[in-house]
């Protein structure tokens, strides 16, 4: 049985996931990739860091190519570890990427960034970020920290940064905004904290918007409350947005598309009903399976429910400072075979759009599904 | 929210923003700080005030040599005829400033390197703290000896240089770890993505919040400062004829004045050092306190065995009575655990806050009872309480928790210490901290079962085997210490130490919470086998509604301190009536079906610190009645085993009973 | 292992700042400080010994600084500290050698039960924080550690040696003793070095208690603890186990960075009792400008300090599982 993996060399498996995870059709021209349209586009982003004395170097982020379109929410679903969060901070330049290309807008983001450049990126991408407690600086008031961003980026004279940051408040729910701006975070729940925060991705006025578990820090009764804000707001702003979760149910409800990291990779993406309703990646299957079933129609069991089924829930999340060459969930799956040893398959289209990256798809492996 | 929120307490961390705000609430939240606050301003008005107190020149050679105390010389002369009062006065100057600039100039280094090295990282983080750690283990003062006898001529500002050089490695070694935590922080990344440059990152977003540890460690510095320099005069080193606290114990030792009968002129200076390095300590010691509030929780748990929670049974049953139309239910003998009428909370300085309000609740021998709720609706504070693991300032007010026949509330200690993890077991929270991390986890299984007189060592082995292929972990995992298992392993290791003795009864708070979805899954269908194989009952507390339907054989929803619904699971999950149970089961998005908009619960619980008259939900529900917010509804039978507190499921005979007391309210109006 | 052997580099390390420290200090001072303390030696000094003044601090020599520094390296290494001034031609390391053994017992016996006592009131004062006592503890010991150690040692002298004959004014040992280690002998040490180890503990016993009691606090707050509590043990294995077990080792990682503290203090009450131990050699090199001595003294000092940091460590792979086989799954 010959691997196709194998076969394939590195540049030219990155260019094939780049065109496919993007959506376009195999067979259109790579430069009609970078398009103008993309909010982000990754091009083999990875990040390995290098942890401790000892020179573990761990691949956090392990060749990631990504794109979202305008107006796009894109859902990166995983278990801490797999990398999802990397991903944003590597978009909003928290990390340095180790290698692989990140454009914003169409534009490419060099590698070194000045301070001006940097700026200017953080105008564009803003990020939300997990814990409403740990994000809010507990000193300031809710307006010194609304009000950085517009100084920062001179995005209004002086004196009509207070008229904004009010503006800001009421669009986020919390008006009248001149009096939550003179509060301090203690005064605030967590969903109001949350509110701010929001509030604070917005006031740079960006494109794109990287949120990073944004409710799960959050009680259940306003969870839905945060996303649906999220939503409402991506619409009459006309934001992109990539949207970090652990929870299948909740990238379902907010996302147009769903990518499934596994250490460090991207393993299944598609339009979020199919991938999460009809998973299969059999990590993605797993996944499908540990999340609670409650609220679910019977009529959605699908084929991939069932599949799941017979999944066993054992092992862990691998280290990835000794990661396998081949496939990293092959440790876990019960369809493991030689093949997914030799070496990471790559994404493997199954329908427009749906691509899974395991050997059971290779179309040239005899009993391909 | 009303529009008049409270004002914000000022906090310590906030030192740098209102001084003298923070300065009153440190005196007001420690006497330690105080104390230290009072003796530096007495002995600080005594250096300032100096030429009132005494009108001598402290250098002068005017007097009489060796005068014992008088009223012309309170403290007598020295040995060339000084007076001893006055060098003490104006000496204190001298030895003040010291401290206050050495402390000055050692925080501004060691703040300035900690940051900075904290804030920048990698390499040159790695060379500070090398840097830092030479200095720190290098022996100061025997160094300051050295380069102050060599420095001898350069005058005082060269010693103060040499002792903050010496002494400004601590702060640097708190500040740096302190600033990196800080650096970590999510609001610091948040600024830094917001475009913030590291200016206004370090001065606005970290400086403020390490405040509390500068200022602490300026105490710190300034004692080590007195004493250096106090040490450095006693022997000799630097300008002695300069008034100081050390050079007057350097001129009593050298005149021997402790062989000539006069002890006072060692005695003050010496004591006044102390004091001022009392003061100083005081302060270090208060702030960081406070401005660290692991040591300022101090005695948090130290309630739990004093058996602060156990309230006598005379006294609970007649709290309970507290509303005249409410029958008092005996426990259920048939139930495993029994919870009547149990009331607890919290003492604050604001007065009692009460989580759990006079809640009964049964559970059965063999049954999985869920109790789910928003954080802050007192879930985990009744499990705590019904345990009697309430610890301090956690209180029970009343009520009874009686387990297999025996109400655990009013156990003696010794007794409890027995029954505990015997009849009952518990799983916390925050598995990732429960297990000691010095101890191997074979021990900390054993000290379980030998807690409760298991001590044969093949036993203990066989059982602890035994255990953890019940919870799924390979027996060789037993030798290994709780930092060598990930967190899913410590909550197996957990859940089988919870199982060592085979309590009937298994509390489980939160148990999965902080886990991934699919570890989360694995233990909770583990824990599921193992109950049925065990029979034990349990209880499991969470926020997530929809797994507790997956698990519990029956479930109940607790809303601000009460209960408010409880059902068999199914029943729950195809019929929920209570208005909250229902927002609640809409409230996350599902997993399949069509993919329509749905709404949270609008609008926050009520704050536990309130007596509400009506039903704590008629806020926030959409079905509310006039009634709602004017009486409490009582938690009645449905049909069997289904009970809600609601209005809209009222019998008409608790609606007729309510009814003149609603008019008469409105009557009033 | 690793744990150790970077504690080992870092002790190379300090050891190797000391030195040239040591070298460069004098050189670094503004102004012509070896110079005008030649000149005020001129007359007393030997010729010998003013030449080996003028070679210890390079004045007139030929060499550069830099070999200059290289040959005092390869000194040390073969124990020449150089010699004293005072007492020339003393080697600086027969004097040391003198008197080490007696700082050594003194400090180190003393550094050892201040430890053990205040580590122990500490935790009681952690552990019985409601009482009286046990809450006025920490208060104490603020005040016993901002007490100059000299000073407690003044009091003491005039309380128990000039007021009530209780123990001898100074010293190690009376004269004529005879034979060292004779049962006349050890009564003896011990009478003279009750009044200096007592000046020690009560001081030291004050930072050692804080910092105990500050660690035992912040261990009772841990959910170990109250799992442990959960669990019905006793409270003598909770205290013994898990207070005790875990508040050690904030405390022996500070050991180190308080042991330098301790000791320069400590080396002050050698000079009130005239206790012949590195801190009073120290004391009268100081007083009589004896350079070379002084700084021989300093590195002493400080090669002990870190001998005794690094074998706190060693103990410390000992008892904190974490550091023995290293953080980490």
């Amino acid at each position: 049985m010959s691997s196709p993996a194998t076969e394939l060399t590195t540049a030219t498996e990155l260019t094939t996931a780049t065109e496919l995870t993007t959506g376009v059709r195999p067979g259109t021209p790579l430069t009609a990739a970078v398009s103008a349209n993309a909010a982000l586009e990754l091009h083999g982003l990875t990040k390995a860091f290098k942890c401790g004395r000892g020179g573990r170097v761990v691949t956090a982020v392990n060749n990631v190519s990504l794109r979202i379109e305008r107006g796009e929410v894109l859902a990166l679903v995983g278990e801490s570890g797999s990398g999802k969060s990397t991903v944003a901070r590597l978009v909003a330049r928290l990390e340095t990427p180790t290698s692989g290309s990140v454009s914003v807008g169409g534009q490419a983001v060099p590698r070194r960034l000045g301070s001006a450049g940097l700026r200017a990126l953080r105008r564009r991408v803003q990020m939300i970020f997990q814990d409403p407690y740990a994000s809010l600086n507990a000193l300031n008031t809710v307006g010194y920290t609304l009000s950085r961003p517009i100084r920062i980026h001179k995005l209004a004279p002086g004196r009509e940064v207070g008229a904004q940051v009010s503006a800001l408040l009421d669009r986020v729910g919390l008006s009248p905004g001149a009096l939550w701006a003179a509060r301090r975070p203690n005064e605030l729940s967590g969903g109001q904290r949350q509110r701010v925060v929001i509030a604070r991705a917005l006031a740079a006025r960006p494109e794109l918007i990287l949120a990073d578990e944004p409710t799960s820090a959050l009680d259940v009764s306003i969870r839905l409350d945060i996303m649906n804000l999220l939503l409402d707001l991506k619409d009459q702003e006309g934001l992109s947005m990539l949207f970090i979760t652990h929870d299948l149910a909740g990238a379902r409800y907010m996302a147009d598309r769903v990518a499934v990291m596994y250490a460090g990779s991207v393993v299944e993406i598609g339009p979020a009903q199919e991938v999460i309703g009809n998973p299969q990646m059999p990590y993605t299957q797993l996944l499908r399976r540990a999340a609670p079933k409650f609220g679910e129609g019977t009529e959605t069991q699908g084929a991939g429910a069932q599949d799941a089924g017979e999944l066993p829930l054992r092992g862990e999340v691998p280290d990835l400072s000794k990661l396998p060459t081949g496939c990293a969930f092959e440790p876990r799956c019960p369809h493991a075979t030689a093949a997914c040893k030799v070496a990471l398959p790559p994404l493997y289209e199954l329908s427009p759009g749906h691509l899974v990256r395991c050997v059971l798809f290779d179309p040239a492996r005899p009993g391909a599904r | 929210m009303s529009a008049a929120a409270s004002a914000p307490r000022p906090r310590l961390a906030a030192l740098g923003r209102r001084p003298l705000d923070a300065l009153g609430s440190l005196m007001r939240r420690s006497p330690k700080a105080a104390a230290g606050i009072v003796i530096l301003l007495v002995l600080s008005l005594m250096a300032i005030s100096a030429p009132l107190w005494t009108s001598y020149d402290p250098t002068s050679l005017a007097f009489k040599s060796m005068l014992t105390p008088s009223r012309l010389h309170p403290l007598g002369t020295t040995f060339v005829g000084q007076d001893i009062l006055s060098q003490l006065l104006y000496g204190a100057r001298f030895t003040m400033l010291i401290g206050l600039l050495t402390g000055l100039i050692a925080t501004l280094i060691g703040t300035a390197v900690g940051i900075s090295a904290a804030y920048f990282g990698g390499r040159f983080d790695e060379i500070v703290n090398g840097i830092i750690n030479v200095v720190l283990v290098l022996p100061g003062f025997p160094l300051l000896i050295v380069a102050a006898a060599l420095l001898e001529n350069a005058g005082d500002w060269a010693i103060i240089i040499v002792i903050s050089l010496t002494g400004w490695a601590w702060g640097a070694r708190v500040l740096r770890a302190q600033a990196m935590t800080l650096r970590r922080r999510d609001f610091i990344d948040a600024a830094v993505s917001t475009g913030e440059g590291p200016g206004r990152i370090i001065f606005r977003e970290m400086l403020p919040n390490l405040s509390g540890i500068i200022a602490a460690n300026f105490f710190g510095t300034a004692l080590y400062g007195v004493l250096s320099e106090s040490g450095l005069k006693f022997i000799g080193v630097g300008d002695v004829t300069q008034p100081s606290w050390g050079s007057m114990l350097y001129w009593a030792a050298g005149h021997t004045a402790l062989l000539k009968g006069a002890w006072w002129w060692v005695m003050a200076p010496g004591l006044c050092i102390a004091l001022l390095g009392t003061s100083f300590a005081l302060l270090n010691f208060a702030i960081d306190e406070i401005a660290n509030p692991k040591a300022a929780n101090a005695g948090r748990l130290r309630a739990a065995r004093r058996g602060k929670g156990r309230v006598l049974a005379s006294q609970s049953a007649a709290q309970t009575l507290t509303r005249p139309n409410m029958k008092i239910q005996p426990p259920n003998p048939a139930a495993l655990l029994s919870v009547r009428h149990l009331t607890a909370g919290y003492q604050t300085p604001q007065g009692p806050v009460r989580a759990v309000r006079n809640v009964s609740l049964d559970v059965m021998p063999g049954e999985f009872l869920g109790l789910a709720g928003e954080s802050g609706c007192g879930k985990s504070t009744l499990a705590f309480a019904a345990t009697r693991l309430l610890a301090e300032p956690g209180e029970v007010f009343s009520g009874q928790s009686v387990l297999e026949g025996v109400d655990l509330l009013t156990l003696s200690e010794s007794e409890l210490r027995r029954r505990r993890w015997k009849d009952y077991s518990m799983v916390f929270q925050a598995s990732m901290n429960v297990l000691n991390p010095v101890l191997r986890v074979r021990e900390q299984l054993y000290d379980a079962m030998q807690a409760h007189g298991v001590t044969d060592k093949a036993k203990l082995d066989a059982r602890a085997r035994e255990l953890f292929g019940l919870v799924g972990i390979r027996e060789s995992y037993l030798d290994v210490y709780p930092h060598q298992l990930s967190g899913g392993m410590k909550q197996r290791v957990v859940i089988a130490i919870a199982l060592a003795l085979e309590p009937k009864l298994v509390v489980l708070d939160e148990p999965t919470t902080a886990l991934d979805v699919v570890v989360q899954r694995q233990i909770l269908e583990e824990i599921q086998a193992v109950r049925r194989r065990l029979g034990i009952g349990i209880v499991m507390i969470t926020h997530d509604l929809s797994l507790l339907t997956e698990m519990s054989d029956r479930i109940a929803i607790m809303y601000a301190g009460e209960i408010v619904e409880e059902a068999p699971s199914s029943v729950l999950q195809s019929a929920p009536l209570h208005p909250y149970t229902r927002r609640l089961m809409t409230a996350f998005p599902p997993l399949g079906g069509e993919r329509t908009r749905r709404e949270g619960i609008p609008g926050r619980p009520p704050s536990l610190a309130l007596d509400l008259t009506g039903c704590p939900f008629a806020e926030r529900c959409d079905s509310v009645m006039p009634i709602c917010s004017l009486q409490k509804p009582v938690l009645s039978d449905l049909s069997p085993g289904h009970r809600v507190a609601c209005f809209l499921h009222a019998s008409p005979e608790q609606l007729t009973l309510a009814k003149p007391e609603v008019n008469h309210v409105l009557a009033s109006d | 292992m690793l744990y150790l052997l970077r504690k080992f580099a870092l002790l190379l390390l300090t050891l190797f700042v000391a030195a040239t420290i040591n070298f460069f200090l004098p050189r670094l001072i503004p102004g012509d400080a070896v110079g005008a303390m030649m000149a005020k030696y001129q007359g007393n000094l030997s010729p010998q010994a003013a030449d080996a003044l003028r070679l210890a601090y390079g004045l007139g020599n030929e060499g550069s600084a830099f070999q200059e520094y290289l040959k005092y390296l390869v000194k040390l290494l073969h124990g020449d500290f150089g010699r004293s001034i005072t007492q020339f031609p003393t080697p600086a390391a027969d004097v040391i050698a003198a008197a080490a053994p007696w700082t050594i017992g003194l400090i180190g016996v003393c550094t050892l039960i201040s430890f053990l006592i205040g580590s122990a009131l500490g935790l009681y004062s952690a552990w019985k924080g409601n009482q009286r006592f046990a809450s006025a503890l920490p208060a104490i010991g603020l005040f016993l550690g901002a007490l100059p150690y000299f000073w407690v040692g003044s009091l003491l002298v005039y309380v128990f040696s000039l007021w009530h004959n209780v123990f001898p004014l100074g010293g190690n040992l009376d004269p004529f003793i005879g034979d060292s280690f004779t049962p006349k002998w050890w009564s003896s040490m011990l009478r003279h070095a009750v009044l200096p180890a007592c000046s020690i503990i009560i001081t030291a016993v004050g930072g050692w208690l804080v910092t105990m009691r500050n660690n035992a606090v912040s261990v009772m707050g841990e959910d170990y603890l109250a799992f442990a509590r959960a669990k019905g043990l006793s409270e003598r294995r909770i205290l013994s186990r898990y207070v005790l077990r875990n508040a050690m080792l904030p405390s022996l990682t500070g050991f180190g960075i308080a042991l330098g503290f301790v000791v320069g203090g400590s080396i002050l009450v050698e000079q009130v009792y005239s206790y012949p131990g590195l801190g009073y050699y120290l004391f009268s090199a100081v007083t009589s400008k004896d350079f070379p001595l002084m700084q021989a003294i300093f590195l002493i000092i400080s090669a002990a300090v870190l001998i005794a940091n690094f074998l706190v460590d060693i103990l410390y792979t000992f008892l904190d599982p974490r550091v023995r086989t290293g953080l980490g799954a």
